[in-house]
């Protein structure tokens, strides 16, 4: 493919993102439900994953934890958002069989410019879209190593890369085995898998008698209908997101059925494209990643009561709770066949002019049925900047005395004022220094969802102590020296006996006396350092790879690697 | 006569969502945001509602 005929899926994959990103580009911290970002978050032992609380943001934490001591947090935000939607584009473009670059422009298009992408966004769900950009490369690295026998160098890097959360761990985990799976291979690509989920795996098992999650979340999570299509169509465009608060005005419309229509028909038409163009085992792959997170994703939506009772009853089993974020593995083959499809229709059109315009139009279509995805999902992605309170906060914190923070009202989401008025999960905790003891308790629907952490129910206990004193003491016998709390956030008002470290309109920080130091068991300590040892020597030997490789290259007389052996 | 009828009809396919896209963008960007405003009396902030 000549140079230009390159570069214009990449200058349309680069124009698609900044559109849907928009506004939130601009100067400050994109806040939305779950995405919380912050000047620099503190390197401290619960983004490690061993707090108190199941290990929910692990590895992500840690991983923005490090890289924000090099790279300011507003920055790096919008360098994973933007990196994570070009990123997956320009994937999906590399599955696409076949020169088209028609084909190739509609698969980045249909990745990109989806009720997936749009609603885990809003959802702020960033490590689950890094593991959406990072699936295609997945699966072009193991279609890599199948081909030439050689491990991927590049594989030891996707993988971690795509396991930032526990979702996400999983989808990687399951794109890894179906591309790559088979022979000598499979054994190293279970290592892979493993080595790359280690430290929610450990840190998780670590708190597995914390770790059954609440039956009452898999009826409010399970896969939904995407505003006018129900539940199972909503799946086969990548919608069905279980929060009707992030689905776009536009998927309640005629706008909704035109696009599962154009799809299913660029797919249905484009099938046979694909399998002719495609390797019986690349065609497995796919088919076997859309089927399993197909599967998945119904199941929560058929036998909602069968996974609420496995959450309830088998650690960990929570995670798949959330129906429709397995569409993620969906998405690849989705691109694709659209993508296939819209390179046969193009061959029925001999004109020039005429298949110009064809292929604009199949281009822009996800567009045209998603309008209000643009600037920023029609401005919902407005960054804010932090009130100064919470810089002040921070430092109050790092002088306090010893003891964790325990952050009040007893409740996850505020909505401030600060922030558009929209709803965030309390960006307080990630702005301390210290580990914080925060509600993990969901409100869906008027239905409260249960947490996992002890500490917060016994500290909740705490509080309802008669006096003030005793209800400082209590809290300090539970290794709480600091109560931070959100005076803008509903709730009500609390009275403890304490030494005021800060007093401002948005914040008011306690000190404690007395606070003990909740020890974190040695064990934990070493089988959390292996596995992230494990986990980090992934992408060191990656680099060592293909070092390794380039010299051997050089050593060649042709130049060129070796023969697998 | 085909290449005539698939001229125009690609023309007007494209036209249509040409049109379609200009004004479904436009038309978002400018009507009221769909998202509530905040209840500020509510006792907990919900995280989301079931669709």
């Amino acid at each position: 493919m000549s140079d230009w005929r390159a570069w214009v899926p990449r200058a349309w994959s680069l124009a698609l993102a900044l559109l849907l990103l928009g506004p939130a580009l601009g100067p400050g911290f994109l806040l939305t439900y779950d995405m919380v970002w912050v000047p620099d978050l503190a390197v401290r032992p619960d983004v490690w994953g061993v707090g108190s609380g199941l290990p929910r943001a692990v590895p992500s934490d840690a991983v923005v934890a490090v890289l924000d001591e090099v790279v300011p947090g507003a920055l790096l935000q919008k360098v994973v958002l933007l990196a994570a939607l070009v990123g997956g584009g320009l994937g999906a473009r590399r599955l696409v069989p076949g020169e088209s670059l028609a084909s190739q422009l509609v698969a980045v298009s249909v990745y990109q410019w989806n009720p997936y992408v749009t609603e885990r966004l809003l959802l702020g769900h960033w490590p689950v879209l890094v593991g959406y950009a990072v699936l295609p490369w997945v699966l072009l690295a193991g279609r890599r190593w199948r081909e030439t026998g050689t491990l991927p160098a590049s594989l030891l890097v996707l993988a971690p890369l795509g396991c930032l959360s526990v979702s996400a761990g999983l989808a990687t985990a399951v794109a890894v085995l179906a591309a790559a799976a088979g022979g000598r291979r499979t054994l190293p690509a279970l290592g892979i898998v493993l080595v790359a989920n280690l430290p929610w795996l450990v840190t998780g098992a670590l708190h597995a008698a914390d770790a059954r999650t609440d039956a009452a979340g898999a009826e409010l999570f399970a896969l939904g209908p995407d505003g006018a299509l129900p539940p199972p169509l909503a799946a086969l465009v990548l919608g069905g997101v279980w929060n009707g608060e992030v689905v776009l005005p536009s998927r309640d419309g005629v706008l909704a059925w035109l696009g599962l229509l154009l799809l299913v028909a660029l797919a249905a038409v484009g099938t046979r494209t694909w399998l002719r163009a495609t390797p019986r085992r690349d065609a497995v792959a796919l088919l076997v990643c859309w089927t399993v997170g197909l599967s998945l994703a119904l199941l929560t939506w058929a036998a909602p009561g069968a996974v609420g009772w496995l959450a309830e009853n088998v650690p960990g089993v929570g995670v798949v709770r959330d129906g429709s974020r397995l569409l993620v593995l969906c998405a690849p083959l989705v691109a694709v066949l659209a993508g296939c499809g819209a390179a046969a229709l193009l061959r029925r059109v001999r004109d020039l002019g005429p298949r110009l315009v064809l292929a604009g139009a199949l281009v822009v279509s996800p567009v045209t049925l998603l309008p209000d995805a643009a600037l920023g999902l029609s401005g919902r992605l407005d960054p804010t900047t932090y009130p100064a309170s919470y810089a002040a906060a921070r430092d109050a914190v790092d002088d306090a005395g010893p003891g964790d923070v325990l952050a009040l009202p007893l409740s996850s989401y505020r909505q401030p004022s600060w922030n558009h008025d929209r709803k965030v999960l309390d960006p307080l905790p990630r702005h301390l220094p210290r580990d914080v003891v925060a509600s993990d308790e969901l409100v869906v629907s008027d239905v409260t969802v249960a947490g996992e952490d002890p500490r917060v129910r016994e500290a909740a206990a705490a509080l309802d102590a008669g006096t003030l004193v005793e209800r400082a003491a209590r809290l300090a016998d539970l290794g709480i020296g600091v109560i931070a709390v959100d005076r803008l956030a509903p709730g009500p008002s609390l009275s403890i006996e304490g030494r005021v470290l800060l007093d401002s309109e948005e914040l008011l920080v306690v000190e404690l006396d007395g606070a003990r130091e909740r020890p974190v068991p040695t064990s934990w300590v070493v089988a959390t350092a292996v596995a992230w040892a494990l986990w980090a020597a992934s992408s060191f030997a990656a680099i060592g790879l293909a070092v390794t490789r380039r010299r051997r290259g050089r050593g060649t007389p042709d130049g060129r690697s070796p023969r697998p052996t | 006569m085909g290449s005539i009828l698939s001229t125009f009809g690609s023309l007007a396919i494209g036209g249509i969502v040409a049109s379609a896209t200009i004004v479904g963008v436009v038309s978002s960007q400018t009507s009221s945001s769909g998202e509530s405003p905040a209840n500020v009396n509510q006792p907990v902030i919900q995280y989301g509602t079931e669709g």
